[in-house]
């Protein structure tokens, strides 16, 4: 079993390779790395229109907008590689905010204070559990395709976390949470001076959102379970075959989305001080999209952490250029768009060429 | 030439580091530069707050940066914290929830950037902003009790209706608290049968609203929270055969708050008693003033009203003129 993972590990690791003596520009455009590539260009042709994009101050919003993305690209990569996608994973973030702000806010929740946050953050990570358990559950148990399992949780869980609100504030979202879990985004802030400016980076979600990057990466890329997807991935019958559990590995890329989701959570209601039920609402596009744009396949079966941290990099530069400049929100939406739109095709099209070789 | 992965790598890495390294402090191109972040233009309401806003900005040599984040609070917080990395003069807000803009207004109070909220006042916390709200629950008050006069002028017990906002907005529930108040001194004439919630979404607006017609068919007074849900107002009282002007035994009477264009059409075709309008003019005003004041180092209450008014059939072609709807109502009826 472990020859067989391995080998489809080695020919996809072979197919990502650029052959040797293809020119620059191929070798770059077909190279892993693509997208920081890309990174440094668009950052150095924004320069000029946005001057202040370099400053330390911009900088430092750049590192710490990544961050609560950078968690929910990590989870969703999990479940593009088994050819699954994730669409309930914003509701994720907004129930497990609303859930862990009425445990341990000071008005009126189940536990209040500081001695609190342990458990809200505990129940928190629960929730993100049992959804993805619930959407793992659905797809493997009862063979339901991914796409309308995750939609249909997605629905169900946003309702379930606006309904939930109701009967813990008068006001649409619960605020006043303990001092330590506000500190978590705000309580540590390295601040860098740089040519006269400042880097103000919040420690906390660093480390938090970097440790959990490279805790997939190294589950992805080092262990049996990584492998496992990328097998399931590729080739479903192909895994089972070789005697690789099918459903424990789907079931377990959607627990880990599920956490994922909640983790973001974590972030995202600490960074705001409020629990609210719409929270990362319109974030889906931009984790399918940073995974996609960072070379992970919506046919499964590819993608990396690294690349996908890349593409998150790539998007919220963008996002970051465009808001800089002071453009609409609709331009931001169309630029994004066609960016994930391109990125995409160039899958559809490659995995088009790779069908293609394999006849 | 070759490359290899580890060399490409480095490359790309060291071009980033390079260009990270060029790191200039860089104020915004003009000193005077005034970030307007709404959460949505999703009604007339906030399409034409944004543009007044806008023309009496630049008719006072301010350059704007404008940005709308879709009602998703984290993005908000981003685009207050590009607008402080712009150094910009001061920072005009409609939030969403009035408790997850707090960061936002503290991370503006550490760079001494003021904040105006425009229209939605935030959650009391330490930090320090000015808010400019109209006085909904007098306006409302005032038009419904228009409307109750006209109720009892009729002779006939009603029923009535309202369509509420989101209780998150505390716009809403001033708006509300103006209907019952108005009402509760009418308790002979009006029971109010149903209070539909809209969470401020049109398409719930006309659901709650038929379903509250099949429930009570003889509904017969009608108060909604915002102009922007006419449309579905009208539709759903088209279809239960209750559409029709004053004076036709069918007619509801109906009453509305903002001042939206659709409504001084519906004063004028006398489908509508009364509106409750907030004056976008003068909040425009108090908005820009108040960052103006504040950057002139002058005290400014944390709260400033507009008192708006009450548009009425009694009072139409004295008032309409005060009323921004008209103003674009006229815009768009020109010859």
């Amino acid at each position: 079993m472990t020859g067989a993972n391995s080998q489809v590990g080695v020919g996809l690791r072979k197919a990502a390779e650029p052959a040797p003596g293809t020119a620059l520009p191929f070798r770059v455009l077909r190279s892993e790395h693509f997208t920081l590539f890309l990174c440094a260009v668009y950052a150095a042709l924004a320069w000029p229109f946005v001057p202040v994009l370099f400053s330390a101050e911009v900088a430092g919003d750049i590192v710490a907008n990544m961050m609560p993305l950078m968690v929910l690209a990590a989870g969703q990569t999990f479940v593009l590689i088994v050819a699954g996608i994730d669409l309930s994973v914003t509701s994720v973030v907004a129930l497990s905010a609303v859930i862990g702000a009425s445990i341990m806010t000071n008005s009126g929740g189940y536990a209040p204070g500081n001695a609190g946050v342990p458990v809200a953050i505990l129940a928190m990570l629960a929730v993100g559990c049992i959804v993805g358990l619930l959407n793992g559950i659905s797809i493997t148990a009862i063979n339901m395709p991914p796409f309308l399992v995750t939609l249909a949780t997605r629905m169900f869980f946003s309702g379930f976390a606006i309904w939930y609100t109701t009967f813990h504030t008068t006001s649409s979202s619960i605020s006043d949470l303990p001092g330590a879990f506000n500190a978590i985004a705000g309580g540590f802030i390295l601040r860098v001076p740089i040519a006269g400016t400042v880097m103000s980076l919040p420690v906390l979600p660093v480390v938090i959102a970097i440790s959990a990057t490279i805790a997939a990466h190294i589950v992805l890329s080092r262990s049996r379970l990584g492998r496992e997807l990328y097998a399931v991935g590729a080739n479903r019958a192909a895994a089972r075959v070789s005697g690789i559990n099918v459903n424990r590995a789907i079931l377990l890329a959607f627990v880990i989305s599920g956490l994922s989701g909640a983790l973001a959570g974590v972030l995202l209601s600490s960074r705001l001080q409020t629990g609210t039920p719409i929270l990362g609402e319109n974030m889906l596009l931009d984790i399918i999209g940073a995974a996609v744009i960072g070379g992970t396949s919506l046919f499964g079966g590819r993608g990396k952490i690294s690349g996908t941290a890349s593409g998150v990099l790539f998007l919220v530069l963008l996002d970051t250029t465009l808001r800089l400049r002071g453009a609409s929100l609709f331009l931001i939406y169309i630029t994004k768009g066609a960016v994930i739109l391109v990125a995409a095709t160039l899958d559809v099209l490659r995995n088009r060429g790779r069908a293609g070789a394999d006849r | 030439m070759t490359l290899n992965r580890r060399e490409f790598t480095v490359r790309t890495l060291v071009s980033l580091a390079a260009l990270s390294g060029m790191t200039v402090a860089v104020r915004a191109e003009d000193s005077k530069t005034i970030a307007v972040l709404f959460d949505g233009l999703y009604s007339e309401f906030w399409v034409a707050g944004i543009k007044i806003i806008k023309a009496d900005l630049e008719k006072r040599g301010f350059k704007i940066m404008e940005a709308i984040s879709d009602k998703d609070d984290n993005k908000q917080f981003e685009q207050v914290k590009a607008a402080i990395a712009q150094k910009v003069d001061g920072i005009i807000i409609v939030q969403t929830d009035s408790n997850a803009v707090i960061p936002a207004i503290r991370a503006a109070n550490a760079a001494n950037i003021p904040m105006v909220h425009f229209n939605r006042p935030p959650a009391k916390s330490d930090a320090h902003s000015v808010a400019i709200q109209a006085d909904n629950q007098k306006i409302a008050r005032d038009a419904v009790l228009y409307s109750c006069g006209v109720a009892k002028a009729s002779g006939k017990k009603h029923k009535a209706a309202i369509l509420i906002g989101n209780l998150g907005d505390p716009n809403a529930i001033q708006r509300r608290d103006g209907f019952d108040e108005a009402v509760g001194q009418f308790k002979d004439v009006i029971e109010v049968v149903s209070r539909i919630p809209t969470e401020w979404n049109a398409d719930k607006a006309f659901a709650g609203l038929t379903n509250a017609l099949q429930a009570n068919p003889d509904i017969s007074f009608l108060f909604t929270s915002s102009d922007f849900m006419i449309p579905q107002i009208q539709q759903a009282l088209e279809a239960a055969d209750k559409w029709a002007p004053i004076g036709d035994e069918r007619h509801i009477i109906f009453t509305g708050f903002d001042g939206f264009p659709a409504a001084y059409q519906l004063l004028k075709d006398k489908y509508m008693e009364a509106c409750g309008v907030q004056n976008l003019f003068y909040e425009t005003t108090l908005a820009i003033n108040a960052i103006l004041d504040l950057r002139a180092g002058k005290k400014v209450d944390s709260l400033l009203i507009d008192p708006g008014f009450a548009i009425t059939q009694a009072n139409l072609d004295q008032k309409k003129d005060e009323m921004w709807g008209y103003t674009l109502w006229k815009e768009t009826h020109k010859g």
